[in-house]
């Protein structure tokens, strides 16, 4: 197992601020939050939001690299979103999922029990996975993946717990957090750049 | 819904630069699907619920890409989560097409308890969601209600349903 906050500050040195991340709300967000603070970031989307709503922000943005980092509760709560992402198919999207096991705030309530995240995905259609449990690991696949221009999905083992960080309460949370999100899109160069003008 | 209801609705969304449509397949809304999915001007993507297709729009709309998200009374119900969560929690625009299931004058063959619930909870579940609703009936005022409900949800920034029914859809 890994911990979160050391994969998301290697995920951190790899992003540029033109690419775009959906969050979920877990420990994700809070400690997203404290290492990466550029450009277009949705933060804490509730249960089975993240991965679709990062979807969506694959297809308005094209020619970018979108990140969702999702976590195993949400995913669980609708696990189809994987069939769709898998027949949309998104080149520009990498899904990462940090699995620790447990509902977050619920002490040791298993999540996917023994079921395995990573098969789900594969038999939803999606080609590009892997479980992750080292940060060597994380560090080949998901670079690799970050610069590469197909769909993937990692699964990613983190210990239970939260990291104490400092982050921003007001601007990873409701319509502050939004409004912060659409001005940095709206400032994005590609913002609606393929925009289909009225016939 | 007839072909001439079928051309007003795509013509609508083009004059709104609408482009990505999304659905959970449904009986009423079907040959509407199946035409935009034969106009290259329009990406179609089918999912496989209700919820995260509406997440899906939120996302695509607040990137700047101009979506509709096509349903029933149904997909509004397993849909609800994430309306709550993109219309009264984060106010992202997103315009829906739902056909009035149960609404007095379908006749599509499911059953009078069916119809009956659909009847009861459409508007009471809209309300409850703070998501306004405009009910078109007539082919008429289809195209101006489009273009009238995707300028409104996005200056309101909410999610909009416009309730199909009588001669639009049946």
């Amino acid at each position: 197992m890994v911990k979160r906050l050391d994969c998301l500050r290697l995920l951190a040195s790899w992003m540029d601020e033109h690419m775009l991340t959906a969050t979920s709300l877990s420990a994700n967000y809070r400690e997203w939050n404290a290492v990466w603070k550029n450009g277009a970031n949705f933060y804490a989307l509730n249960l089975g939001m993240c991965l679709p709503f990062a979807v969506g922000l694959s297809l308005a943005f094209p020619r970018r690299k979108v990140i969702a980092l999702d976590s195993d509760g949400s995913l669980l709560l609708d696990t189809s979103s994987l069939v769709t992402a898998a027949a949309v198919n998104p080149g520009n999207l990498v899904a990462i999922v940090f699995d620790n096991g447990v509902y977050g705030r619920m002490g040791a309530t298993a999540t996917a029990h023994a079921a395995d995240l990573e098969k789900i995905a594969q038999g939803a259609g999606i080609k590009s996975t892997a479980t992750i449990r080292t940060l060597e690991e994380f560090e080949r696949r998901v670079k690799a993946a970050m610069d590469g221009a197909e769909l993937a999905f990692f699964v990613v083992k983190v210990e239970p717990g939260k990291e104490r960080v400092d982050f921003d309460h007001r601007l990873t949370h409701g319509r502050a957090m939004k409004e912060a999100f659409v001005d940095a899109v709206r400032r994005h160069p590609d913002y609606r750049a393929n925009e289909k003008k009225s016939s | 819904m007839d072909q001439q209801t079928i051309q007003m609705i795509a013509e609508a969304l083009k004059e709104e630069g609408i482009d990505l449509v999304v659905t959970m397949p449904e009986e009423p809304t079907q040959p509407l699907m199946e035409y935009l999915r034969n106009d290259p001007y329009f990406t179609t993507i089918t999912v496989s619920a209700e919820g995260h297709g509406l997440a899906m729009c939120a996302g695509a709309s607040l990137g700047g890409r101009k979506c509709v998200f096509v349903t029933g009374i149904a997909g509004l119900l397993v849909g609800s989560w994430a309306l709550a969560q993109t219309g009264l929690l984060y106010g992202i625009p997103t315009l829906i097409l739902a056909s009035y299931r149960g609404d007095i004058g379908d006749r599509s063959g499911i059953s009078g308890p069916q119809l009956f619930m659909f009847q009861q909870v459409a508007k009471p579940l809209l309300d409850a969601l703070r998501v306004p609703y405009v009910v078109t009936d007539q082919k008429s005022a289809l195209k101006r209600k489009i273009r009238d409900s995707f300028f409104a949800c996005e200056q309101y920034e909410t999610p909009i349903v416009m309730l199909l029914t009588g001669e639009v859809l049946w």
